[in-house]
């Protein structure tokens, strides 16, 4: 079950209409397809997806499940959103409780295991392993956790494993959800692996509660209860993109000789109906082009300079204009002559001739300026680094210059 | 009289197309990959799809295990659902023993089952080899305001090539009076695409006349012109036959082209990503740091660190650090090594160009392949599917050099202008 529901007020103007989950990485897919397509490489095949806040683009994303092999006699890929019931029903009030809610449907299949996945980090794992090490020691729940700074710890679940298993993990010692001085390194990816009866009767035990969060809740209530509860050692890559600074540095990491995100390499899929991206034909590059350690997907026409920069299908870029440390989302039209410096491009936006976003070239910005989708950034517009443009503005509602961090809504 | 909007398609996709030498080797023409993602057919194909036919029956013969999984259920193109379908025709055993296709019209009379099982008031026959964007929606509104029996899709084309088509002179009414199959003085310009709009009951009834009229351009469509009511549907757009090396360069070299009128994207052209090795499982583009591009198209999946100048390249193809690629088309998978050249050149799927290697040498483009003079003459040097080219090797112009040769097997360091590699390593 992948838990797909959760808007984050950091990546703001990116997910004012979509799920986190659902928010485009790498060029061409979106954030949970790392998720569906470690699923699909694990052979794990009865996914359901949890959905709550403005589902659209997410509903349409997965489709039938098809991209991801989830077609079939005993394969499926179900999206649950929150429903009424006969005796009311209600909005999911948390992870725990979207879970609890569909148990009719969890029970309805008769799992031997219940995994449990946020649909919002990049990373690539082979679940099978981790559920190996969940059968050998016979747990209740095992998580999967990776070593992380001890000073940014503080913004995760944290626990102390013991060395039960050396590299391969141990028994969990001690669990805090955010905790404010956090006593360990290793933090939770949001990864959990059930056995069904303890998942059961632990979100049923949640409900009389207040709060219904895996992390808040329903470990530390099964640690209390001296369950077997291991942790499971991951050590590849892992991107968590809570903030739009953190959300740019993972993009930048698909970028360089030796990417630490190799999507071919992890066998990341996409929907490619999605947005229609499979009917673009190979990227043009024109006369004019310089391309310096990029991306590019097909259907974009590139006439100007683009250099470390991610360019998603049916992106243009003009003759003259120049694209820095940028990640341009679905169909921008970048006119001639425009400059753009370490900006996040959400989709369908034009960028008017001459456009400078952030400082001169050469050299990378402190901050990210973010660009919400469907604008029509009038010709000449300068925005200094580190703005905040809304989706959709009215033409009246443009500035010739927004200042440095200024929010224009 | 209400007629319905359904119309049966059928694509003639059994062309040999042998003049496309070893790009036809183990695949049918309609079959070659083109500008990178899609195939020759998906024209074709995409043109039924944007003209709103849903029923199409596709009838192959030569090599068609590529051509087959490449039309899959035929969902690419939206053929799946309660009436719509498309479905594969391939030779059967009839009641007499010759059972290939002897001809366009032999292969339609040899699947009229089909055409009574799916009855339509009109039969669009189309070849499945052609690259262009029609709509054959309007030309079925053409057929049915002339009342034709037959209308012949038709265009203008120069003098000097009209002897490859069929050819029709027409009254003001755009009436087919005359007709030159393959004429050699020919006495008109407008020439025959090969797409056909027959009135069912009137096909059925010229396929019945007579079984030796096995072929639409020499027989069945003569006849009909002398004795019933022909029309031709002009047609003023982009429309290549790649049915040579030569026109299938420049067709690819047209998309990269501004202005050249083709253009797969704005035409609506669909193709099968999900087969093996096409886009579904392809990241985007990689560029490196030292990368040098111009005028060029490139796919998802490929990896890019050198000089990539007026080609195209289908999905996944690496091009390491100081290659150059220039004025040519690079299939799927393909690997050119370190400070290797390739000039000129088509190469088929996953070949591998070592080291240094040079894929279409020196300025010689007028020595003409020994073995097939006709085939190759303009300096294009093919190399077949999943050879590997040494490194160091030098290779000529208007050279064809086969698939799945090894290292091994190459016997000098150089192959001549005009000379033909084989596995064994025999040259011709």
């Amino acid at each position: 079950m992948i838990l797909a529901g959760g808007r984050v007020d950091e990546l703001n103007v990116l997910t004012y209409y979509r799920p986190k989950s659902a928010v485009p990485f790498g060029g061409f897919c979106r954030v949970i397809d790392f998720s569906l397509s470690n699923l699909m490489n694990s052979g794990i095949e009865q996914v359901a997806i949890l959905s709550q806040y403005r589902s659209y683009s997410l509903i349409n994303h997965i489709g039938t499940g098809a991209a991801w092999d989830m077609t079939g006699r005993y394969r499926r890929a179900s999206i649950l959103p929150p429903f009424t019931a006969s005796e009311g029903g209600s909005w999911y009030r948390g992870s725990a409780d979207a879970v609890f809610k569909n148990l009719d449907f969890v029970k309805y299949q008769q799992p031997e295991d219940i995994m449990i996945l946020s649909g919002d980090h990049i990373y690539r794992m082979e679940y099978q392993d981790m559920i190996s090490y969940h059968h050998e020691k016979d747990a209740d729940l095992t998580i999967a956790f990776t070593k992380v700074d001890r000073n940014t710890a503080q913004r995760f679940g944290v626990a102390i494993i013991d060395d039960e298993d050396g590299n391969r993990g141990g028994r969990i010692q001690e669990y805090w959800e955010k905790p404010e001085k956090p006593e360990s390194d290793w933090v939770s990816l949001t990864v959990f692996c059930f056995k069904p009866e303890t998942l059961y009767r632990a979100l049923e035990e949640n409900q009389s509660g207040q709060s219904f969060e895996f992390g808040r809740d329903i470990i530390p209530s099964l640690i209390q209860q001296k369950c077997r509860i291991y942790g499971y050692k991951f050590c590849g890559y892992w991107g968590y993109t809570r903030t739009i600074e953190e959300y740019w540095r993972s993009n930048m990491d698909l970028l360089g000789e030796n990417p630490s995100i190799d999507m071919e390499a992890w066998g990341i899929r996409t929907n490619l109906e999605h947005r229609g991206i499979r009917d673009f034909q190979p990227a043009l590059i024109g006369d004019g082009a310089v391309v310096e350690n990029s991306m590019i997907y097909n259907g974009c026409i590139v006439e100007g300079t683009v250099k470390n920069s991610i360019l998603f299908p049916g992106v243009q870029i003009g003759r003259g204009a120049a694209v820095e440390n940028s990640v341009l989302f679905f169909d921008n039209v970048i006119k001639r002559n425009c400059r753009l410096n370490k900006v996040v491009a959400d989709v369908n936006s034009t960028y008017g001739e001459g456009t400078v976003i952030g400082p001169e070239l050469e050299g990378v910005p402190a901050k990210v300026t973010v660009v919400g989708w469907n604008n029509q950034v009038p010709n000449q517009t300068i925005i200094e680094e580190g703005a905040t443009i809304y989706p959709h503005l009215k033409n009246g509602q443009w500035l010739r210059h927004v200042k440095n961090g200024e929010v224009l809504r | 009289m209400i007629r319905s909007k359904e119309v049966l398609v059928l694509l003639l996709a059994g062309g040999v197309g042998s003049r496309l030498n070893i790009l036809v080797q183990n695949r049918a023409k309609p079959a070659v990959p083109f500008a990178g993602l899609y195939r020759i057919i998906d024209f074709s194909l995409s043109n039924v799809m944007n003209s709103g036919l849903t029923k199409v029956g596709v009838l192959t013969q030569y090599k068609p295990l590529s051509l087959m999984s490449h039309l899959g259920t035929g969902e690419a193109w939206d053929f799946t659902g309660r009436s719509r379908g498309v479905k594969i025709l391939p030779p059967r055993t009839g009641s007499r023993d010759s059972d290939w296709y002897k001809g366009t019209a032999d292969a339609v009379r040899r699947n009229i089952d089909f055409i009574n099982a799916n009855p339509t008031d009109e039969v669009l026959i189309l070849s499945g080899d052609h690259i262009y964007h029609m709509d054959f929606d309007a030309m079925i509104e053409y057929h049915r305001s002339k009342k034709a029996d037959v209308s012949i899709g038709m265009m203008v084309v120069p003098k000097s090539e009209i002897h490859q088509f069929g050819a029709g002179i027409t009254d003001r009414y755009n009436r087919i009076i005359g007709w030159e199959e393959k004429p050699k003085d020919p006495t008109t310009n407008l020439a025959s695409m090969g797409i056909y709009v027959f009135d069912r009951k009137y096909l059925l009834n010229a396929l019945a006349r007579n079984n030796d009229d096995v072929d639409f351009g020499m027989h069945i469509l003569p006849w009909a012109i002398d004795n019933d009511n022909v029309f031709a549907y002009p047609f003023y757009g982009y429309w290549r036959d790649v049915g040579t090396v030569q026109a299938y360069w420049e067709a690819n070299m047209d998309v990269i082209r501004r202005d050249s009128g083709i253009s797969p994207q704005q035409w609506g052209i669909r193709t099968n990503v999900t087969t093996a090795g096409m886009s579904a499982d392809r990241a985007p583009a990689r560029f490196g740091s030292k990368v040098k591009l111009l005028n060029s198209m490139i796919s998802s999946g490929c990896k890019i660190m050198g000089h990539v100048e007026n080609s195209i390249l289908a999905p996944g193809v690496i091009v390491e650090e100081g290659a150059v690629v220039r004025n040519s088309i690079i299939f799927t998978d393909c690997h050119i090594s370190r400070r290797a050249t390739v000039d000129l050149s088509i190469l088929d799927k996953r070949v591998r160009v070592g080291e240094q290697a040079v894929v279409g040498a020196g300025k010689n483009f007028k020595t003409a392949n020994r073995l097939k003079p006709t085939h190759l003459y303009t300096g294009i040097t093919l190399v077949g599917k999943g050879t590997e080219v040494p490194a160091g090797h030098k290779i000529g112009r208007n050279c064809v050099i086969n698939s799945y040769i090894r290292e091994e097997a190459f016997p000098g360091k150089v192959i001549e202008d005009g000379e033909s590699l084989f596995p064994d390593g025999e040259i011709s």
